[in-house]
């Protein structure tokens, strides 16, 4: 999986569970900056995306993830860490 | 002249004892109910193993007229209690107008333990094993409905599950009725069972401490899921006088808010808990320096317990430095919608035996969190005036105060 | 000088409408919300049909950001806040300024939610359950939502009793006002249809139609009846101090003139008990109303074709107003609603409002054939012309629970 396909994975996680249009979300939008998301949201899309990805995010990898950015490299280098 | 309401009577189901004098002396001792689960597997959850069970309960010991196996654990708790209070206010039931003998209970989950099985039936798509007990069970409504067929008390019976609040709500309930001449007698409480669910969720949500429930301490990592229940006995001061009952305590007067902040997370300034605090004072005509104890919600979160704090500070002032505030979750563990109600409990006892609980596991003070929790070691301290806090999901917020009875 | 209680506005999300005016008139003209249900799969269920909302739409009430936050329940419950708030005209300003609180009453509030999200953490793992759905897996959440979305600060409130819920909201609500604890309170109910409690009531025999040649539809209080069908909705009423909604120009509705509650210990198992009980709490609205059973214009009842409970309700009536009774108008809108149980003492209660209105109580569709004994000789299936300056509201639970409301017109006096 490429990161442009990671990408659209996370956005679209992030437009399901917030009401968010896709198209609104850049690849550098700030979780809580740019869209507004609160704990206990980006504790939901953490959870999708360890559905969809089939890895783990913990708490403390959750606080370092701060932007969409953030997110994908989070989930290129976990997948990565997998082979 | 306002009817004054009194609490003459405690029924305590606890994961530190059963019955008022076992929990009173376990709770002074600094007693522990934490370890770790064993109504379910917990070695695949991520985040949690320790719960406050309530061990070797059997409801049977308590109930006379229900058989305990046609009801939830939470009502057996919720009846067992109620036996326990009604003895320990030495409550001649058969003296009463049944009709004008109400109960008022909360709850946070009612009987989950009858959803949890209607689920695995789901899932093992096996529908034909749900039976008519599910709906007969489960509801939350059927707690004070037990209680209430188990004592024969045949007026107003209310169940609010205002969450972790819930125990609270429902005195302060119970209180109105009692005050406006609707009852003559009422059992207020709370009560809770184990639940997966609500164990599943606290753990999904990183709220659950690894260890032990350190409240207000700096390296605080969580609050412990638990179960229990306990119901007071209120009734008019001159019911209680006239019939030689003891009094522990006289419910002054309460106040609830909403932060309408978030559905979990409290508001940053604590500003529904100070409105609480604030209307119950209030509610009461107390000023603020006339509180002796404030039993905390202090579940052992980093936020809950920093939050709260700034709320104290922010009604008490100067003064909050003064008044001794423990939280008895350091040993209980949050019992939900029955903390409330076994912290008015000990408030209660507290004002009667000027004695106060410790907050237990307080080890290292946070910066943060620099009032006089009653660290470590029960103490002696004459309790005029206690006031009990407790806060829910949903921002449901409440305070109520007890004092001692003068005349 | 005890305060007084009045309605300013009201809020419905019904089967019938979301309106007043909307439900009232389709009752009136006998249409009934029950339909095949499309909510859920009911396959390994006997009964097939509900009153299911047949489009509930929650972005024309709350537009399309943030919805994924809230469950159905919770939707339902703010929208009904959305409509009630608009048309008693507390503004978000002035709901900034004021304290607005919410007492909602509810069976299960979101069983579907609970059962979900215990669901997927026995599928998925626990590791995997959803925690914005773990928030609304509390009783009271549905309250803590609308009261976020809509800044409702004051006393917030969850009340459980069953089918009683709703009328004991409103009683729990009128009394906070009455002691001064509050001054503006959106109250009522909420109940959604699921899976999970459908599924629970079937399987305690107590829907209609599941057994062979059982009308499959409601008729409260008919001989033929075999069991209710489940409802759905949400109604709120906001509830304010007369003085204070009068010194502001709020339009003023109706008083809550007088609440009365009551426990049956058979929990309807024995006759005897469970009229008296339901006669009791009958009794406790009128004395707190301060008004007699000859007063009442009309009777809006708990009746949902239940076989015990609409003959223990109907006996309790017969108590209570004795010879009265045969001249006592009778409406039991759940022959049409349906039972939505957590809301349903609300939905009788606006429902009841708005005949205030034109003065026509809707008749008890279906309603052909009576017991012997039957003593409310009006309950007719056809509307009637009643001038409706108070009522009587009942709600009877299953297993012990009774409340009753007494409504009147408000006189401004």
């Amino acid at each position: 999986m490429d990161g442009r396909e990671i990408c659209n994975k996370i956005k679209e996680a992030i437009a399901k569970i917030s009401d968010i249009d896709v198209a609104d979300i850049t690849d550098t939008a700030s979780f809580q900056d740019d869209l507004g998301l609160d704990s206990l949201v980006l504790l939901e899309i953490s959870v999708d995306i360890e559905i969809q990805f089939g890895l783990e995010v913990h708490e403390d990898d959750l606080k370092q993830l701060q932007t969409v950015q953030d997110a994908v490299e989070f989930v290129q280098q976990a997948l990565l860490g997998q082979v | 002249m306002q009817r004054r309401i009194v609490v003459t009577g405690l029924g305590l189901v606890t994961s530190i004892g059963t019955g008022r004098e076992a929990f009173w002396h376990n709770l002074l001792a600094g007693c522990s109910g934490i370890g770790p689960v064993e109504a379910f597997d917990t070695s695949v959850y991520r985040g949690g193993t320790q719960g406050a069970e309530v061990k070797a309960f059997c409801a049977a010991d308590y109930l006379v007229h229900l058989d305990p196996a046609s009801m939830g654990r939470a009502s057996q708790f919720a009846t067992a209690a109620a036996r326990l209070a009604i003895a320990d206010a030495q409550l001649d039931v058969s003296a009463l107008d049944p009709e004008r003998a109400g109960v008022s209970m909360g709850t946070t989950s009612g009987e989950p333990n009858e959803i949890e099985r209607f689920d695995d039936h789901v899932v093992e798509a096996h529908l034909e094993r749900i039976g008519p007990e599910f709906i007969a069970s489960y509801p939350c409504h059927v707690i004070p409905a037990r209680v209430a067929c188990e004592v024969g008390f045949a007026g107003i019976n209310m169940t609010i599950p205002t969450a972790c609040a819930a125990g609270n709500y429902a005195i302060a309930y119970a209180f109105d009725v009692l005050r406006s001449g609707r009852a003559d007698v009422m059992l207020a409480g709370g009560a809770d069972a184990f639940s997966r669910i609500t164990y599943t969720g606290f753990a999904r949500l990183g709220a659950i401490a690894p260890d032990i429930c350190r409240p207000f301490d700096r390296n605080r990592k969580g609050m412990i899921p638990g179960e229990g229940a306990a119901v007071l006995v209120l009734e008019p001061l001159s019911q209680a006088l006239a019939r030689g009952a003891r009094i522990y305590a006289e419910v002054a007067g309460y106040g609830l808010s909403c932060d309408a902040h978030h559905i979990t997370a409290a508001h940053p300034e604590g500003h529904g808990a100070v409105r609480a605090m604030e209307k119950a004072l209030a509610h009461c005509g107390m000023p603020s320096d006339a509180v002796s104890y404030i039993s905390a919600h202090g579940t052992g979160t980093p936020t809950n317990d920093q939050r709260e704090t700034v709320a104290v500070k922010r009604v008490f002032k100067e003064a909050a430095y003064h008044i001794p505030i423990s939280s008895i979750k350091s040993m209980l563990g949050h019992t939900m919608g029955a903390a409330s109600a076994i912290e008015a409990a000990t408030c209660a006892l507290a004002i009667l035996h000027g004695r106060i609980p410790p907050t237990m596991h307080l080890e290292e003070p946070d910066p943060e969190c620099d009032l006089d929790y009653v660290p470590n070691a029960a103490r002696e301290h004459t309790v005029h005036v206690a006031m009990n806090n407790a806060y829910a999901f949903g921002g449901n917020n409440s305070s109520v105060l007890l004092k001692r009875c003068e005349g | 000088m005890e305060r007084r209680v009045v309605v300013t506005g009201i809020g419905v999300i019904s089967a019938l409408g979301d309106s007043p005016a909307a439900l009232h008139t389709a009752l009136c003209e006998g249409r009934s919300s029950l339909q095949p249900i499309t909510l859920f799969n009911t396959d390994g269920l006997v009964c097939k049909q509900a009153h299911a909302l047949a489009s509930f739409t929650p972005e024309i009430y709350l537009g399309k950001k943030n919805l994924r936050a809230l469950d159905r329940t919770s939707q339902l419950v703010t929208a009904a806040a959305t409509l009630a708030l608009d048309q008693s005209g507390w503004s978000t300003e002035m709901r900034r300024q004021h304290e607005v609180g919410l007492v909602l009453g509810t069976m299960f509030c979101s069983v579907h939610t609970i059962s979900e999200f215990d669901r997927r953490g026995l599928t998925l793992g626990p590791n995997y359950v959803s925690p914005m759905d773990f928030a609304n897996t509390v009783i009271n959440a549905a309250a803590g939502q609308a009261a976020i979305w809509h800044d409702l600060r004051g006393v917030n409130s969850t009340i459980a009793g069953g089918i009683t819920s709703g009328l004991h909201a409103l009683a729990y609500a009128t009394e906070l006002i009455r002691n001064g604890q509050a001054t503006a309170l959106l109250a009522g109910g909420a109940e959604e249809l699921c899976f999970e409690s459908f599924c629970g009531f079937e399987r305690a025999g107590l829907l209609c139609g599941a057994r062979h040649g059982a009308e499959e539809f409601p008729i409260p209080f008919d001989a033929r009846r075999n069991g209710f069908t489940l409802g759905e909705g949400a109604a709120l009423l906001m509830l304010e101090d007369a003085d204070l909604a009068t010194a502001r120009g709020a339009p003023v509705l109706a008083e809550i003139k007088g609440h009365g509650s009551a426990y049956d210990l058979s929990r309807g198992t024995a006759s005897h008990q469970a009229i008296d009980a339901i006669a009791r709490a009958m009794r406790l609205a009128l004395q707190d109303a301060q008004m007699h059973p000859g007063d009442m214009a009309c009777l809006s009842a708990s009746a949902n074709g239940s076989v015990l409970t609409d003959r223990h309700e109907a006996q309790a009536v017969a108590v209570v107003c004795q010879e009265g009774v045969s001249h006592l108008p009778v409406t039991a809108v759940k022959s049409m609603l349906g039972e939505t149980l957590g809301a349903s003492g609300a939905m009788q209660t606006v429902a009841l409002l708005a005949a205030m209105r034109d003065d026509v109580l809707p008749g008890i569709r279906h309603l052909a054939q009576v017991e012997e004994d039957f003593p409310l000789h009006r309950a007719s299936p056809s509307n009637q012309q009643v001038q409706v300056r108070n009522g009587l509201i009942n709600s009877v639970g299953l297993d012990g629970n009774c409340c009753a409301l007494v409504i009147t017109q408000w006189n401004g006096i």
